[in-house]
């Protein structure tokens, strides 16, 4: 079972970086993700939007792998801008999480 | 009695539908020597114009009494030729269709000798039946220029001033004391955030003024008598007294319940469980508060008292959707989204649903609603999402289909449920105007597709909400069409129906009232004809359905064109040997 934070779900409902609300969940992206890494931006944005802080947490290493390619961002039908999301969790973590960012 | 007879017979190919499967020209040479045929023969298509000219022009030159098609289904064609008929200078009612095509070739398709003999056994049957048939003329109504609309929301008050306008007197009565129905309770409506109360208030406004509508407001229909085009009925008034009022036609919109949960189904009865309704209240007077405590996260619950299956908790399941839910919800989103950008306070929004129904152009709002942001997470109904209470929030868990059934726990300050809509608990109308109702307790028209408004009972339309659940959009829609069927009805200024109907033979009926039980349409009333009690058949009523025929114990009663020596006559000529 996971928890829902409110406040992730509201900060990334509120941002004007992250958007990932036209995802239907089709997949592409993860087929064609050169890395093979589980990076998998449907799920994990997902889970992101809907503010499962511990899903999210989960995947920080996947966060960091993602090179950044575009390869998904490309060929997504609904123009989700995947590599812009994936910074936005990056820049999220590293303040948040590893406070590196004051 | 069997008098001379010259009825012309004709058997079709139907291309060869029936001729590939029954040898119709032996079906001619079968029938032709049978009692009173003078002519028998073979069209390809007889609904054809040109077989249509021909048979008319034989009808006329042979001076036939009576005319035989064996064709297809008279649901299809039994108007075609009796139109012919009469345009022949015959009674419509001296001729018979044989279903040569339903009930003989495409049911046989693997026998064709055996379909040629029972082709020939039916048309004899029919030719049985020509012979005792007579001159009958259909019954003329004259129509009253009035109408009877019940129930005043939306639906009725549109209904009333469509009629008023054609110049027809209306009578429009509410049980309540305020007219306005639902619309008037509800605040902004999707698609395009109408404001219900302004457009309730805008009808309100032109029925009270108008010239041809008379509104009766706290007041119950109590008695209905008479037919299509010429009913009395009985209006009750909150201050005890009635009214009598004589109608042509009755429009029937009283409307729908909304739904209430039982205790405990999705946490109803617990403190921030709230119904749509009341949310979009709380939207309307522009505050996002609970027990002064700004509200952060929202859970919406959809099909609530909508497509549920029976189980132990719910005997009488509502099986149908409810239309309206889903996109009163998603506008609602958009309505939650529209005020969070003018307040600057943030509140999540997580839409839990089986499946989202904005149809047509509706599914714009769904679309805008998820782009504001609107989460929506789709559960199962083996999986229904839980609500239960803990530190003063509401906890809802939900698993969530499109991210592997996770479960899923969301802290709520507010859960919504999305309830559907419920007929409307009506007994003593029910009673007086006995209109037949579906298993989910909606009113039911006579056919769905091809006559929507029309009910069993002739002069009865019905509309809006009270026959199934349906948007504002849709309920106007039927209004109107149940507005044209009786505006086509009583500008004509008469109708004609059916000969068909139950007759007595007074000298064999001796009144023992074992019609007037058997007859479900009220059509049979005792009657005093010299010294003797006899039935007497309301032609208006009578639906030619033959309930009474068998239950009278001195064969006092029959049903014109199916009367019991013609039945007689026919099975005799259907047994016949075929050769």
């Amino acid at each position: 079972m996971s928890k829902v934070s409110s406040e992730l779900a509201a900060k990334l409902k509120t941002s004007k970086e992250f958007n990932a609300e036209a995802c239907y969940h089709c997949g592409t992206c993860t087929a064609l993700c050169p890395m093979g890494y589980e990076v998998l931006p449907r799920k994990l944005f997902r889970e992101a939007m809907l503010g499962l802080e511990e899903k999210v947490k989960a995947r920080i290493p996947e966060i960091y792998q993602c090179l950044l390619c575009r390869m998904c961002e490309e060929n997504c039908p609904q123009d989700v801008h995947i590599a812009e999301n994936v910074r936005y969790l990056r820049n999220l973590i590293n303040k948040e999480e590893m406070n590196l960012i004051k | 009695m069997a008098q001379k007879r010259k009825i012309g017979v004709y058997v079709c190919h139907c291309g060869g539908n029936i001729s590939d499967y029954v040898n119709v020209e032996e079906v001619v040479e079968g029938v032709k020597n049978e009692p009173g045929v003078e002519v028998a023969k073979t069209h390809m298509f007889s609904c054809s114009d040109a077989a249509q000219q021909l048979m008319i022009d034989e009808i006329k030159e042979k001076q036939l009494d009576g005319v035989v098609v064996a064709s297809c289904s008279p649901k299809l064609h039994m108007f075609t030729f009796r139109g012919m008929s009469e345009r022949a200078g015959l009674n419509p009612y001296q001729y018979v269709q044989v279903n040569l095509r339903e009930q003989c070739s495409w049911a046989h398709t693997n026998d064709k000798i055996g379909a040629t003999e029972k082709g020939i056994n039916l048309v004899r049957a029919g030719i049985a039946k020509c012979i005792l048939s007579h001159s009958l003329s259909a019954i003329r109504i004259e129509t009253k220029p009035s109408a009877l609309v019940i129930g005043a929301g939306i639906s009725g008050m549109r209904a009333a001033l469509s009629l008023a306008d054609m110049g027809l007197a209306v009578h429009l009565i509410e049980k309540e004391d305020e007219v306005g129905g639902w619309a008037l309770k509800t605040a902004l409506m999707g698609p395009e955030a109408q404001n219900g109360p302004d457009i309730a208030e805008k009808l309100i406004a032109r029925i009270k003024q108008h010239d041809n509508i008379m509104l009766y407001t706290g007041a119950e229909l109590t008695e209905k008598s008479g037919n299509i085009g010429d009913f009395n009925v009985k209006v009750r008034l909150n201050d005890d007294s009635e009214v009598t009022l004589n109608i042509g036609a009755i429009i029937v919109t009283t409307g729908f319940d909304t739904y209430v949960p039982q205790d405990g189904e999705y946490g109803w009865g617990t403190d921030g469980v709230v119904e749509l309704k009341d949310f979009r209240k709380m939207l309307n007077d522009g505050k996002l508060e609970r027990n002064g405590k700004p509200i952060k996260d929202v859970v919406f619950i959809y099909c609530v008292g909508s497509r549920q299956k029976k189980t132990e908790t719910c005997e009488n399941p509502n099986s149908y959707c409810s239309r309206y839910c889903c996109t009163a919800t998603t506008f609602t989103a958009k309505t939650l989204h529209a005020l969070e950008e003018k307040t600057g306070q943030t509140v999540n929004q997580y839409h839990l649903y089986r499946d989202i129904r904005t149809y047509g152009k509706m599914e714009t709002v769904y679309e805008e609603a998820r782009n504001d942001g609107a989460l929506f997470l789709r559960w199962d109904p083996e999986n229904p999402p839980v609500v239960s209470q803990a530190d003063g929030k509401l906890l809802v868990k939900v698993q969530d289909e499109l991210d592997g059934n996770d479960e899923i726990e969301i802290g709520a300050d507010l859960v919504v449920l999305s309830t559907g809509m419920r007929p409307r608990d009506n007994e003593s109308l029910d009673d007086i105007l006995k209109i037949p109702k579906s298993k989910d307790g909606f009113l039911n028209e006579i056919h769905i597709k091809l006559r929507p408004v029309e009910t069993v009972i002739d002069g009865v339309f019905i509309a809006g909400t009270a026959q199934s659940p349906k948007t504002l959009a849709e309920s106007v829609a039927s209004s109107l069409a149940a507005v044209a069927k009786t505006g086509g009805l009583l500008k004509k200024g008469y109708v004609d129906l059916e000969p068909l109907i139950a007759k007595v033979y007074e000298d064999k009926c001796t009144w023992c009232d074992e019609c007037l039980k058997a007859c479900p349409y009220g059509a049979i009333e005792k009657n005093v004809c010299g010294d003797k009690e006899i039935a007497m058949v309301i032609g208006a009523l009578c639906k030619g359905e033959g309930a009474c025929v068998p239950v009278c114990p001195h064969d006092a009663i029959d049903i014109e064109g199916f009367r019991d020596d013609q039945i007689i006559a026919m099975i005799d000529a259907s047994i016949k040997d075929i050769k």
